[in-house]
């Protein structure tokens, strides 16, 4: 090779023209082998190669392999590839580790080392676009109006609701954007499910709970052609609604009853926070004002209990109360908001951009500080004085007053005779004792020791039962049961100042609150917040946040909110990364329903059920899971559509943790639904599994039978003690928000509900009020059984199966009639179309 | 599709998210040419997906297969152990200047408590070995000493918290889940994550400790017990036989197979139908790893079964040997439990609690390294021996021997799995107070844990909130080069 400067002028003499260099090593390369440059070859590199011959600070021997020209300039050893001998490029010599040995981590699988050099002695095909997302994120992200005109922060544009020609199909306009999408494709939709399979799906997209057989009798018999609308209309107004959409939410807001560490200690009143979601979703309120409530509660022009309560959103998270680093720890708490609000509310991972800009998304440090700033007032998690407030009337409050007032008088008093006796007996003590007898604990100690001695044994009696009073009263202080878990700041906003890689130690620039750059336009001036009064209790500055984030001009709230819906309806949003809307997350498969949803969403008054309506009375909502064997090879749908993008079909989904649960004790005819609010309760939890704690049993109180037997969302969640069926059945971990239930399939599930004494014991209780129901006849019992837990009428074939399952129980196991029963019902909770809904 | 998150193409996170994790994730356990055929990739391409729980090979030949960590809950005092203190000696109840960090806050000087216990030289390489462990100290050896571990938190809960998931807050999957979900586990009919507890209690945020956090529940810690059923309903209720089991799992199999056959056999479902079979599997498979009777006599001895003290660890060392020869991959024992003086939190009186302690743990661990050597599997077995923290070299309160937390430095060991035998690495200062040469954090030691098991650690990564999670932290961490073989 020529040294560089009279390689480069000779070429450039004998092509005259400089920019030739380029294409004179690169002849063009097939679209085949760009794709396949872009599909094998680059994820390669970019998982083995760029972080040393790629990056900036620290290039490994001057060889940059993220762009084509350098590959075959080379590095210090000399070009990386020579398109003349490709089979020698040193390339492909270090890889195979003849000399140079690389990556120096290991070699290469076989298949890997043959892409590479397929590709290599190919002609070195490339793409620079692709090698340039494939690199993006590792600069800083660029705020400029192209990242403004990005799909998710350009503003919501409602688009016209497609033409089709089978408007038979459209019930909905929902149908014509997935219609015309289908069409689009050429492919068809399912057929529409069967009565009963919908009613079932219907049933368990708006209450989280099945139909009884006298629902399904009903709907089946109801022949007037809004037989469907009036079980929706039905379903949305029954309380269930609100208790099964409720737990969406807490998945989101990392709803937990415990602050996780040490001593993962109960939070007070939490539950009245659960409540004010259930209540709200079944009041159908506004989802802007549910947001304003939550963020700004307190700051609102009208204050309710109810506006307080929601507030509780802030003391959800997890709160150490003996960390090792103070302001971090601080700073950890308000960064748990920050990822907490924007992720769910927004769908921004705004939480990446605390130590150093997004990575990946246009959202710089700058911007993190300064949405922390709005919530920099709050006080942190702590004693009651920093997490409580009062919510009574006025006469409570003055009862409460005089109660405490009385209470404290008490205390005084026997602290005081308690104090009278130690005095006297001070100074009589011997020399270590002296010393000792400055701890407030010790002294009991001592004087026990002296009793009969510097004390006469009456004067000690009087004094330990002093001792017991104390302790006896200090046990009883009056605590008002009208009282908040809330939000409350320290008056005055700290300053904010950007923390240099998140480090609270090392402060830079100072931000004032202000909202994401992107999502701005460019001049935009910076919110106007209140002037801080010298007796308000708060800033007003969540309020400024609030009424930003619930503005029908966000591009983000309700696109964000209406595709949550979705997820929760079909399995998986039109975005299926419903908490991520930036650059990584998956685009919407159908952009322009998103939108049109987003509008309407916004049009009705930001109402669910108006949107839940529209969505369940769809014919996307009403297909089968299954195509008919004819269709599949006329359509190829599922050959052509295997993620169901295009919504051909239904996707069949397993229950959540909760449904599982809930559905059992209905089968078993033992779900107590008269729990609707209140404190948490307890069901049992397997002493195997208490032995995991510290202190086996420690803050999980018992529950009655009839308690422990209601809806799941009423079970109290502690960090660190799952219930194990729901925690099998992936119920969300709540120490971070959780958009997407995760659904596992694992023999610890299997081993759950075939073998605990949760699922025996229910599965006695079932057959026990079979036996009431159906009496001693096996078909009527098996009948009955199959019918609870299906929903539908069993078969012939089903039925026979069951009578001679409990046939062999009795002749073969030789077990009674009931037993045999019993095993039939623990089956049948374990049957696949009990835990699939279609 | 070209992101790429350690084998988790974006699109198979956000199908698994948005989809369903596992519908398919039982394919490899059951051999049938219907997975191949109905289990689709996410990206609708034509690799068939490859089931999460199925070992993966590492990202580069190890000799690491499996790792036993003996935790020693509550933090044993360095300076009284491994970490050998000459110029102390006789400067008991000496008031010295030293910065100090436990549960007490910080303090500037301190009341010396010399070492409670004598010294001596052990093997060709000569490590100052405490009378605590006399058996163990035979082994020094086969043991690369950690003398200058360093952690964030002197608090019991967030500093496990860290020793187990590197995060002082909780949330994040722990270092058992991160390698299976990496590696997979060997043996599908066992946990490939287990933990043993000690009789008196769980740690401090007990399941906080095992948990998979973000990551699915599969991967989370299973806790296994050395007597009785050694799972959470594991065990047929009385009244079942296994025959009549079968009968019920053959039964619910029919039925099961004509409702998949009615919706066109999803492979969600067949998933869910191998799961019972599976299930049924580890009925047998789990009890079989317990049974202690196929041990000979001089084995059971060595380890310590039937001696009173140590007889629990004893069991729980034997069955880790046990597990890791069936292909367990990760198996965490709990020396201590409970609070205060039912683990290695000497707050009160130190010799009493180390001389327990120690007592229990030395010839159980002793025994386990011979065995292991004995069987040719100490090379392929990563043994990680520590706490969350060390202990102070002064004392807590005024008047005894109690020692406070120390995080600003203390000695880890580990032994088998590539690691170099017969060396230390870094030193506290003539206290023991603070590491001074070559500190390392925790991060260092999970690198190096995962660099033992032939994961890289900046190369295991999991997207989670936004972020390509690892379990050594966003910077990353190197392996501590030093102590490999």
């Amino acid at each position: 090779m020529f040294p560089r400067p009279a390689y480069f002028a000779l070429l450039a003499l004998m092509i005259g023209f400089t920019s030739s260099l380029v294409a004179q090593d690169r002849p063009t390369a097939s679209a085949d082998d760009v794709a396949f440059f872009e599909k094998e070859v680059l994820p390669i590199l970019k998982a083995n190669c760029f972080a040393c011959h790629g990056s900036e600070k620290k290039l490994q021997g001057g060889l940059r392999l993220t762009n084509r020209d350098e590959i075959l300039k080379g590095g210090e050893s000399g070009p990386a590839v020579d398109l003349k001998k490709p089979d020698e490029s040193l390339l492909l010599q270090a890889i195979n580790y003849d000399g140079l040995m690389m990556p120096p981590k290991g070699r290469l699988p076989k298949a890997q080392i043959d892409t590479l050099t397929k590709w290599v002695t190919r002609g070195l095909a490339w793409s620079e676009k692709a090698v340039e997302a494939a690199t993006k994120g590792h600069g800083v992200p660029v705020v400029d109006d192209e990242a403004r005109n990005f799909w998710a922060f350009r503003p919501v544009v409602r688009h016209d609701t497609p033409t089709v020609k089978d408007t038979k199909w459209v019930r909905t306009p929902i149908d014509a954007f997935v219609l015309a999408k289908l069409n689009e494709n050429g492919v068809r939709p399912a057929p529409p499910a069967s009565k009963e399979t919908l009613l079932r799906r219907l049933f368990y997209t708006l209450t989280g709970l099945p139909p009884s057989p006298k629902d399904v009798a009903e709907f089946d018999n109801d022949q007037s052609p809004d037989a469907y609308e009036k079980v929706v209309d039905r379903l949305l107004e029954s309380r269930h609604y609100g208790e099964h959409w409720a737990r969406h939410w807490l998945d989101l807001v990392r709803y937990a009853e415990s602050n996780s560490f040490e001593r993962d200690n109960p939070k007070p009143f939490v539950w009245r926070y659960r409540d004010y979601v259930i209540c709200s979703l079944n009041a159908d309120k506004p989802y802007d004002q549910f947001i304003r409530e939550q963020l700004a509660g307190d700051e609102l022009d009208e204050v309710t209990p109810d506006s307080i309560i929601a507030t509780g959103y802030y003391r959800l998270g997890l709160w150490d109360d003996e960390p090792a680093d103070r302001p971090l720890a601080f700073y950890d708490g308000l960064d748990d908001i920050v990822a907490t609000t924007s992720q769910t509310m927004l769908g921004l991972t705004a939480n990446c951009a605390r130590c150093h800009d997004h990575k990946i998304d246009p959202f710089t440090q700058r911007d993190y500080y300064s949405l922390l700033a709005f919530f920099h007032g709050i006080k942190p998690y702590g004693g009651d004085n920093e997490i409580l407030r009062f919510i009574g009337d006025a006469a409570t409050r003055t009862r409460q007053a005089a109660a405490t007032a009385d209470w404290d008088a008490k205390l005084a008093e026997v602290k005081k005779q308690i104090l009278a006796v130690e005095d006297a007996i001070k100074d009589k003590l011997p020399g270590g004792e002296i010393d000792d007898f400055k701890f407030d604990g010790k002294r009991r100690e001592i004087l026990r020791k002296q009793r009969g001695k510097l004390i006469s044994k009456e004067d000690h009696d009087r004094y330990e039962s002093l001792h017991k009073e104390r302790n006896e009263l200090e046990r009883q202080r009056p605590r008002s049961l009208e009282q908040a878990l809330c939000v409350k700041e320290e008056g005055r906003p700290r300053d904010t100042f950007l923390l240099l890689r998140g480090n609270p130690q090392s402060q830079g620039d100072r931000v004032e609150p202000a909202f994401p750059s992107v999502l701005q336009a460019a001049n935009a001036k910076p919110p106007e917040l209140p002037t801080p009064r010298e007796e308000s209790e708060s800033s007003g500055r969540r309020r400024v946040l609030a009424d930003w984030i619930a503005s029908p001009s966000n591009p983000l709230t309700a696109r964000v909110m209406v595709n949550r819906v979705w997820q929760f309806h079909f399995g998986r949003g039109l975005v299926r990364s419903s908490s991520n809307f930036g650059y990584m997350g998956s685009p919407p498969t159908h952009p322009e329903l998103l939108d049109w949803l987003a509008s309407e969403f916004v049009r009705t008054g930001w109402k669910l059920k108006p949107l839940h309506r529209l969505i369940v009375t769809s014919n996307a909502f009403r297909m089968s899971s299954v195509i008919s064997k004819s269709e599949i090879s006329n359509l190829k749908s599922h050959d052509s559509d295997p993620e169901n993008d295009l919504l051909s079909r239904f996707d069949l989904r397993r229950l959540s943790a909760e449904e599982v649960r809930d559905s059992i004790l209905v089968a078993c005819g033992n779900l107590n639904l008269n729990k609707t609010e209140g404190p948490s309760v307890y069901p049992v939890i397997p002493r195997e599994v208490l032995a995991g704690q510290s202190v086996p049993g420690r803050n999980w109180e018992k529950s009655s039978p009839e308690e422990a037997a209601s809806r799941s969302v009423f079970i109290h969640i502690k960090r660190s003690l799952a219930v194990p069926l729901l925690s099998a059945f992936d119920s969300a971990d709540p120490d971070s928000p959780c958009p997407v239930r995760f659904a596992t399939t694992q023999p610890a599930q299997a081993l759950a509900l075939i073998n605990s004494t949760f699922a025996n014991e229910q599965a006695a209780l079932f057959a026990r009020s079979l036996r009431r129901e159906a009496g001693d006849n096996a078909t009527a019992c098996v009948k009955a059984a199959l019918t609870r837990v299906l929903q539908r009428s069993p078969s012939e074939r089903e039925i026979a199966r069951g009578v001679k399952f409990l046939d062999h129980n009795i002749q073969h196991d030789k077990v009674s009639a009931d037993e045999a029963l019993r095993r039939f019902c623990l089956l049948a909770i374990n049957l696949n179309e009990f835990v699939y809904l279609d | 599709m070209t992101a790429n998150f350690c084998g988790r193409t974006r699109r198979e996170f956000l199908w698994q998210t948005g989809g369903g994790f596992t519908g398919v994730a039982l394919a490899g356990m059951l051999d049938q040419p219907f997975f191949a055929n109905s289990a689709r990739p996410a990206d609708g391409g034509t690799k068939v997906f490859a089931n999460p729980l199925a070992p993966k090979k590492p990202h580069f030949d190890a000799p690491a297969k499996s790792v036993i960590f003996l935790y020693m809950y509550g933090g044993p005092s360095h300076i009284d152990t491994f970490d050998y203190k000459p110029t102390m000696i006789g400067r008991d109840n000496e008031t010295i200047a030293v910065k100090t960090f436990g549960r007490g806050g910080k303090k500037n000087q301190g009341r010396i408590v010399e070492p409670r216990w004598k010294f001596q030289q052990y093997g060709q390489c000569g490590h100052w070995v405490s009378e605590l462990f006399p058996n163990l100290a035979k082994h020094v050896d086969d043991i690369a000493f950690l003398h200058s571990m360093t952690a964030d938190s002197p608090i019991h809960g967030s500093a496990m918290l860290q020793m187990n998931t590197g995060k002082v807050q909780s949330g994040s999957p722990c270092i058992g889940s991160w390698v299976n979900y990496g590696l997979g586990t060997e043996n599908e009919n066992l946990p490939g994550f287990v933990v043993m507890l000690d009789p008196r209690g769980g740690p401090i945020s007990g399941a906080k400790n095992w948990n998979s956090g973000y990551m699915p529940a599969q991967y989370e810690g299973t806790i296994f017990r050395s007597q009785g059923t050694p799972i959470l309903d594991l065990a047929r209720p009385a009244e079942l036989s296994e025959a009549g089991q079968r009968r019920l799992l053959d039964t619910l199999r029919e039925f099961n197979d004509d409702h998949a056959a009615r919706l066109g056999n999803d492979s969600k479902l067949a998933a869910r139908v191998a799961s019972y079979e599976l299930a049924f599997k580890m009925q047998s498979s789990a009890p079989e790893a317990v049974d202690f009777a196929q041990e000979p006599q001089h084995i059971q001895a060595m380890y310590g079964l039937n001696d009173k003290r140590c007889g629990t660890v004893a069991r729980q060392c034997l069955l880790a040997r046990r597990l890791v020869e069936r292909g367990v991959r990760f198996v965490q024992i709990y020396s201590g439990g409970a609070h205060n003086d039912d683990n290695w939190d000497a707050h009160g009186d130190l010799k009493q609690n180390h001389d327990l302690h120690a007592g229990e743990t030395d010839q159980p661990i002793a025994a386990l390294l011979t065995d292991l050597k004995a069987r040719g599997l100490l090379d392929s077995t990563l043994i990680v021996w520590g706490g969350e923290f060390g202990r102070q070299p002064t004392a807590e309160y005024e008047k005894g021997t109690g020692r406070d937390h120390n995080a600003y430095g203390f000695t880890m060991w580990a032994a088998g799995g590539g690691v170099k035998g017969g060396i230390s690495v870094g030193t506290t200062d003539e206290l023991g107070s603070a590491a001074v040469e070559k500190p390392f954090h925790v991060k260092h030691l999970h690198a190096t844990m995962l660099n033992q098991l032939g994961l890289e650690p900046d190369r295991l990564t999991y997207f989670y909130g936004g972020l390509d999670q690892k379990l050594v932290g966003v910077e990353g961490a190197e392996p501590i080069r030093e102590i490999m073989g």
